[in-house]
């Protein structure tokens, strides 16, 4: 016999109590190790997306979209920029490399992004890990396609296999459209990133441009009829066009990854700054620093996560406030406990400390369990944002992050167990004694 | 078998001095002199409110008295420091009550092993000791929960409990106030012979005159 059995028997004496606060400081512990984890994990993923690009040229509305749209998929940019404009901008200064981009196909709701064999090579997605291949290589000739590595295993893809595109991201005006008229050949598979490029696929400029210049071209043709009263129906059905008959109307990108050149091991360059106050004089693009843009995207997230984690204390506090009304609803049961323990010779002392220890056990085990909870949680939320916006925020409980919440609830439990702790402490023996009406 | 922890007199009984207690209401108990020798057994009779148990909560040194002494197997209780009446109470005196008290949640044998660890019993001494103590009382289920026991299990760990860690007296507070003559003539007779058994002095409270004849000795109370 010890006090903590004294302890154990108290608390187990009312069982469904015990549990529900116990259950409330464990769901508060976790709820605030998740949202830490997350935070920061969710700060890193989006670090990782932008790679090792210095700017990004599109006709987004602003320089946020333009990265969240760009470099992480989140919509298709609704402006082109003509070809033109690319080869102005690339040869405006000796960039490191200038890959165009064009986003808006898609395939089974994961975007398709059609660019030169640059953004393969060149392009880092992480920091300090290039793209590598888990199996195959990069297209080389038109509708050829490279799959990331979520998207291949989403959608089970294998090198080889003939897949078909959709004009438009899911969600789009536009999604549901098929260019059924040229299947694309997975030629290559990506490895995992841990960036947002993992759930898209690629294929090169020409494909995307043929496919649409053969929509454009029959759709123009179909309103030519029209207006012919239907003179030639369907004598211009399969149009077919070669990448040596695109026009300049033909060649739209949406976007432009750039790179300034720097010096060896170094990922910064002086000239950012001043090329994208150069670019930044031409209005009808949008320039954007992804890392800055990142940096501030975080700032109004992280307004957000702090109220969450406000929250989180919120639910801690009140946890703690709940052992304090368990232990004070039942103190009528323990103040009899509290007289016979003095009779059998338990100091006053001893019975407030045997109160502040039950209810430091129940901060304890709460916390204990709150962890375990976290551990969990964080796997399921990293799969949900992985599933939902295909970023892997692979969010990881952190020692001292956990020690510091375990330490915090329990100094809370303690410091709610004082009040019952005192009363036990000032109970008169003899009255709690007496037999009860 | 262990040594009680921090003997004293083991031989010793009880002996009050000038002992007044006013209770908040006016009322006064007045004991002038009450010796209790050490193995004997005593009735405290009166009618209810005459101040019985409020005799035996101030020989427990529960209640601290107006004015007197108290000195328990020599010892003057009241000199000692609360923490060490406290300590002193568990390991020299032991308490029988009429709703029993036990520990609800707690096993017999708990109960029993909980008052020899407040007694200063060493933990390897504390499961032998009280499961001897509850087999001397013929309780057989000792891991049982007290709340499963009948009443007259309940009474006999309750016996158990307050003799098991040998003190110099056990006070019994109507321990027979809830049962028919026939069970309280059976319990009486359990306690004084688990209390005689332990050596210890035994001061049973009570209002039913029935109890008289089975006690040599018995003093009047009245506030």
């Amino acid at each position: 016999m010890n006090d903590m059995i004294i302890v154990i028997r108290s608390l187990s004496a009312r069982r469904l109590t015990s549990a529900v606060t116990i259950g409330m400081v464990m769901v508060a512990v976790a709820l605030l190790l998740v949202l830490l984890s997350l935070r920061e994990a969710a700060a890193q993923a989006f670090r990782r997306g932008t790679g090792n690009v210095h700017l990004l040229v599109s006709a987004d509305a602003s320089p946020l979209v333009a990265v969240l749209n760009g470099l992480f998929y989140a919509n298709a940019p609704a402006n082109p920029i003509a070809w033109s404009k690319y080869n102005e901008i690339r040869e405006s200064f000796p960039w490191q490399w200038a890959i165009p981009t064009q986003l808006g196909d898609s395939f089974r709701g994961s975007p398709v992004m059609a660019t030169d064999a640059a953004f393969l090579r060149d392009f880092v997605p992480v920091v300090g890990s290039p793209f590598a291949w888990e199996v195959g290589g990069a297209f080389e000739r038109e509708f050829e396609v490279v799959a990331g590595a979520q998207a291949a295993r989403a959608h089970g893809l294998h090198i080889g296999q003939k897949i078909v595109l959709n004009h438009g991201t899911s969600g789009s005006r536009e999604g549901g459209h098929e260019h059924a008229d040229h299947p694309y050949t997975v030629v290559g598979i990506l490895k995992p990133t841990g960036s947002a490029h993992d759930r898209a696929l690629f294929t090169n400029l020409e494909s995307s441009w043929i496919i649409h210049a053969e929509d454009r071209r029959e759709s123009e043709a179909g309103a030519g009829e029209e207006d012919h009263e239907h003179a030639h129906e369907h004598e211009h059905d399969h149009e077919h066009v070669a990448a040596a008959d695109l026009t300049d109307a033909d060649k739209l990108i949406t976007g432009i990854l750039l790179r300034l050149p720097t010096r060896p091991g170094s990922d910064a360059s002086a000239s950012i700054a001043p090329q994208m106050d150069r670019l930044r004089r031409d209005t009808s693009i949008t320039v954007a620093q992804p890392a800055q843009q990142i940096g501030r995207l975080m700032a109004i997230v992280g307004d957000v996560d702090w109220l969450f984690l406000a929250m989180a204390i919120v639910v801690l506090v009140s946890s703690a406030i709940s052992i304090l009304l368990a232990m004070i609803s039942a103190m009528e049961l323990r103040r009899r406990q509290v007289a016979v323990l003095r009779v059998l010779g338990a100091s006053a002392w001893r019975v407030f400390a045997l109160a502040i220890t039950e209810s430091t056990l129940i901060g304890l085990v709460g916390a204990l369990l709150g962890v375990a909870l976290a551990v969990v949680g964080c796997e399921l939320a990293s799969a949900l944002l992985a599933r939902r916006i295909g970023m892997v925020i692979a969010g990881a409980i952190d020692g001292r992050s956990a020690s510091m919440v375990v330490a915090g609830a329990v100094i809370l439990a303690a410091l709610a167990g004082v009040l019952p702790a005192v009363k036990s402490y000032r109970t008169p023996v003899a009255r709690h004694l007496r037999p009860l009406a | 078998m262990a040594a009680r922890p921090n003997t004293i007199n083991s031989s010793g009984g009880v002996s009050l001095t000038g002992v007044r207690f006013r209770y908040p209401r006016g009322f006064e108990l007045n004991i002038p002199a009450m010796e209790i020798a050490g193995g004997e057994q005593v009735l405290l009779a009166g009618p209810s409110g005459s101040g019985k148990s409020t005799l035996l909560h101030l020989i427990a040194g529960l209640e601290e008295p107006t004015q007197g002494e108290i000195h328990i197997a020599g010892t003057n209780i009241f000199q000692l420091r609360a923490g060490a009446r406290d300590i002193f109470r568990g390991r020299h005196i032991g308490m029988i009550f009429q709703t029993f008290n036990l520990l609800q949640g707690f096993s017999a044998l708990e109960n029993v092993m909980l008052a020899l660890m407040l007694a200063g019993y060493a933990s390897h001494d504390q499961r032998a000791r009280a499961l001897a103590a509850l087999d001397r009382l013929g309780i057989n289920e000792p891991d049982a929960r007290v709340e499963a026991l009948s009443v007259g299990q309940q009474q006999r760990v309750a016996v158990a409990r307050a003799v098991a860690g040998e003190p110099c007296v056990v006070l019994a507070d109507e321990p027979t106030a809830s049962l028919d003559p026939a069970n309280a003539t059976t319990s009486i007779a359990l306690i004084q012979e688990a209390a005689r058994n332990s050596g210890a002095a035994l001061i049973v409270t009570s209002h039913d005159p029935s109890l008289r004849s089975a006690f040599t000795r018995v003093i009047e109370v009245a506030a």
